[in-house]
C-alpha cells in the first residue's frame, strides 16, 4: 500500500487568505488543501492522512484554539502552525502551551512560513513512522502464547535458562525452544534489541492483557 | 457646587451578594442604557476589528507578490498564472483602501442621533460599567461633577464611547505602571463657554516625545494597542464642533479632555 502524500491543510475563514496561501504553497510545489471552517476540516479530515494544518487563530463559530483542542481530544497528531492577527498574541501564547507547533503573525515572510511546514511536515512523519513502528512491535507480541510471554518476561530480567527452567518448572531444553520462538516471533536480531522492543510498549501489551 | 463619589461607596444601601444562580435583577432603565452601549462595540474594539480586517488584505497580497516572485524565478513561469496573481493583488489593495475609508468616515456615516443632553447623566450611565472596568483593573473611579451644567448637543452613545475609551486609557495606563493606589478621575465642568470633560489618571502620564502623535491613527504606546482608539475619539468629539486635547495631570499622570459647545437658544 502507498503512502498518501502529505498535505498542508490551510484552515482560515478569510477567502482571499485561504486562496492567496493555496497559490504560495502550490507554487513550492507542497500539495495544499484549502477549508473555510475549523467545522468543515473536521468533518473530513481523516486522521491517517499525513501531512500538517495551518491554522487562523480568529475565526467565527469554531476558533483556531477550539479547533486545536477538538484535534488534541480525538488524539489527532497532525503538528499545528497558527498564524494570528494583530494583538492575537496571547491567543498565540496559549496555542502554543497546548502544544502547537509554531505560530507566525500575519502578513509574514513566505520563506518563514515555508521553513515552518516543512519542520512540521518532518515531525509529522516522524511522530507517524514512530507509530507504526510501535504498531508493529505489537502486533508482533500479540502472536506469542502466555508460556512464550513468561520466557520473555524472564528473558528481559537477563536470567539464563537455568534459572529460567527453574522457575518455570521444565526443561531447559523446552525453555531453548520457547526462547527461539519468541527471538523468531518479534524478529530481534539480539537481546540487547528484544529488551528495547519490549521498553517502547506499553506494560498491558508486553503482557498481552 | 461639586459632587464626589467613590467608587467603592455608591450611594444607597450596598449591593447584595451576587449568587451564581440567581443573577441579581438589573435596574431596568440604566440596565437598558448599558446594553444599547455595550451592543455597539466599543472604540478599542472596533479599532481592534480595523486592524485585524487589514491585515487580511494585506497578507493576501504579500502571499501573493511572494508566489509571483517564487514563479518568475523559475523558468518557464506561465503568464496565466501570473496574471492571476497580480489580479488578485490589485482586488485586495483596493479592498484595503475600502477598509481605510471606512474608518475615516467612522463618525460621519454613522447615523448620528443628536439631542440635547446633560453631561451629567451621559456619564451617569455608563457609570457602572466603567466601574466594572476599574475593579478589573484594581483601581479606583472617582466622579467630580459640576452640578447646573448648561445641556449639549449630542449623540449621547458616540460621546459615551468616547468617555469609555478614555476611561479605559487611563486604566490600562495605571495597571502598566504597577503601582497600588490607582485613580481614574472623571470631571466635568465649564470652560468659557464651552462643558467640559475631563478624564485624569495618577498613571505615568504622556512622554513629551510621543505627545505629538497620540491622536494618529496607528501610533500606540501599548503593546497591543491599534493605535486607533484616540484617533476616533478625536474624530467623534471633532464631528461635535469640539475639541480633544492633552494636558499632564497634577501631581503626575495624564489628562485627556474635551470641550463641546453648548447648545445654543434657537
Amino acid at each position: 500500500m502507498r503512502e498518501p502524500t502529505p498535505t498542508v491543510f490551510v484552515v482560515d475563514d478569510d477567502e482571499a487568505v485561504r486562496n492567496s496561501l493555496r497559490f504560495l504553497l502550490r507554487s513550492v510545489g507542497l500539495p495544499t488543501q484549502t477549508l473555510a471552517s475549523a467545522t468543515e476540516f473536521l468533518a473530513t479530515y481523516p486522521p491517517s492522512q499525513p501531512g500538517c494544518l495551518v491554522l487562523d487563530v480568529r475565526m467565527p463559530a469554531m476558533s483556531g484554539l477550539e479547533l486545536q483542542q477538538q484535534l488534541n481530544l480525538r488524539g489527532a497528531t497532525l503538528p499545528v502552525i497558527f498564524v494570528t492577527g494583530h494583538g492575537d498574541i496571547p491567543m498565540a501564547v496559549e496555542a502554543m502551551q497546548h502544544g502547537a507547533f509554531d505560530f507566525l503573525q500575519k502578513p509574514f515572510r513566505d520563506q518563514d512560513l515555508i521553513d515552518r511546514i516543512q519542520k512540521a511536515l518532518a515531525k509529522d512523519a516522524k511522530t507517524r513512522a514512530a507509530l507504526k513502528e510501535h504498531d508493529r512491535i505489537r502486533r508482533r507480541f500479540e502472536t506469542l502464547t502466555p508460556r512464550e510471554r513468561e520466557v520473555l518476561a524472564l528473558m528481559t530480567q537477563g536470567k539464563p535458562n537455568k534459572v529460567m527452567a527453574a522457575d518455570l518448572g521444565v526443561s531447559q531444553r523446552t525453555v531453548e525452544i520457547h526462547r527461539a520462538r519468541v527471538m523468531e516471533k518479534s524478529g530481534a536480531a539480539s537481546l540487547a534489541q528484544l529488551v528495547r522492543m519490549v521498553m517502547d510498549l506499553a506494560p498491558e501489551e508486553r503482557t498481552g492483557g | 457646587m461639586t459632587r464626589v463619589a467613590g467608587a467603592a461607596g455608591p450611594p444607597g444601601p450596598p449591593p447584595p451578594d451576587r449568587d451564581a444562580t440567581e443573577p441579581r435583577a438589573p435596574s431596568g432603565a440604566l440596565h437598558g442604557r448599558m446594553l444599547q452601549v455595550s451592543r455597539l462595540a466599543t472604540i478599542g474594539e472596533m479599532a481592534a476589528g480595523i486592524a485585524h480586517e487589514l491585515n487580511q488584505p494585506l497578507t493576501a497580497i504579500a502571499n501573493y507578490a511572494q508566489a509571483c516572485d517564487r514563479l518568475l524565478g523559475k523558468p518557464g513561469a506561465d503568464p496565466r498564472d501570473l496574471r492571476t496573481a497580480l489580479r488578485e493583488i490589485a482586488a485586495q489593495a483596493v479592498r484595503a483602501g475600502e477598509i481605510i475609508r471606512r474608518v475615516r468616515t467612522l463618525a460621519r456615516s454613522q447615523p448620528v442621533e443628536r439631542s440635547a443632553a446633560d453631561i451629567n447623566s451621559v456619564i451617569g450611565e455608563i457609570l457602572e460599567l466603567m466601574q466594572t472596568d476599574a475593579r478589573v483593573h484594581r483601581a479606583r473611579l472617582l466622579l467630580e461633577l459640576t452640578d447646573g451644567l448648561p445641556q449639549v448637543s449630542i449623540d449621547r452613545v458616540q460621546i459615551q464611547h468616547v468617555i469609555l475609551n478614555l476611561v479605559r486609557n487611563g486604566l490600562e495606563a495605571l495597571s502598566g505602571s504597577g503601582s497600588a493606589g490607582g485613580e481614574v478621575r472623571i470631571c466635568s465642568g465649564r470652560t468659557g463657554g464651552d462643558v467640559e470633560v475631563a478624564v485624569c489618571d495618577n498613571g505615568p502620564g504622556v512622554l513629551p516625545q510621543e505627545l505629538e502623535r497620540i491622536f494618529d491613527p496607528f501610533f500606540s504606546t501599548k503593546p497591543s494597542g491599534t493605535g486607533l482608539g484616540l484617533a476616533i475619539s478625536n474624530t467623534v468629539v471633532r464631528a461635535h464642533g469640539g475639541t480633544l486635547a492633552y494636558r499632564p495631570n497634577r501631581p503626575t499622570g495624564a489628562c485627556f479632555y474635551f470641550l463641546l459647545p453648548h447648545e445654543t437658544a434657537e
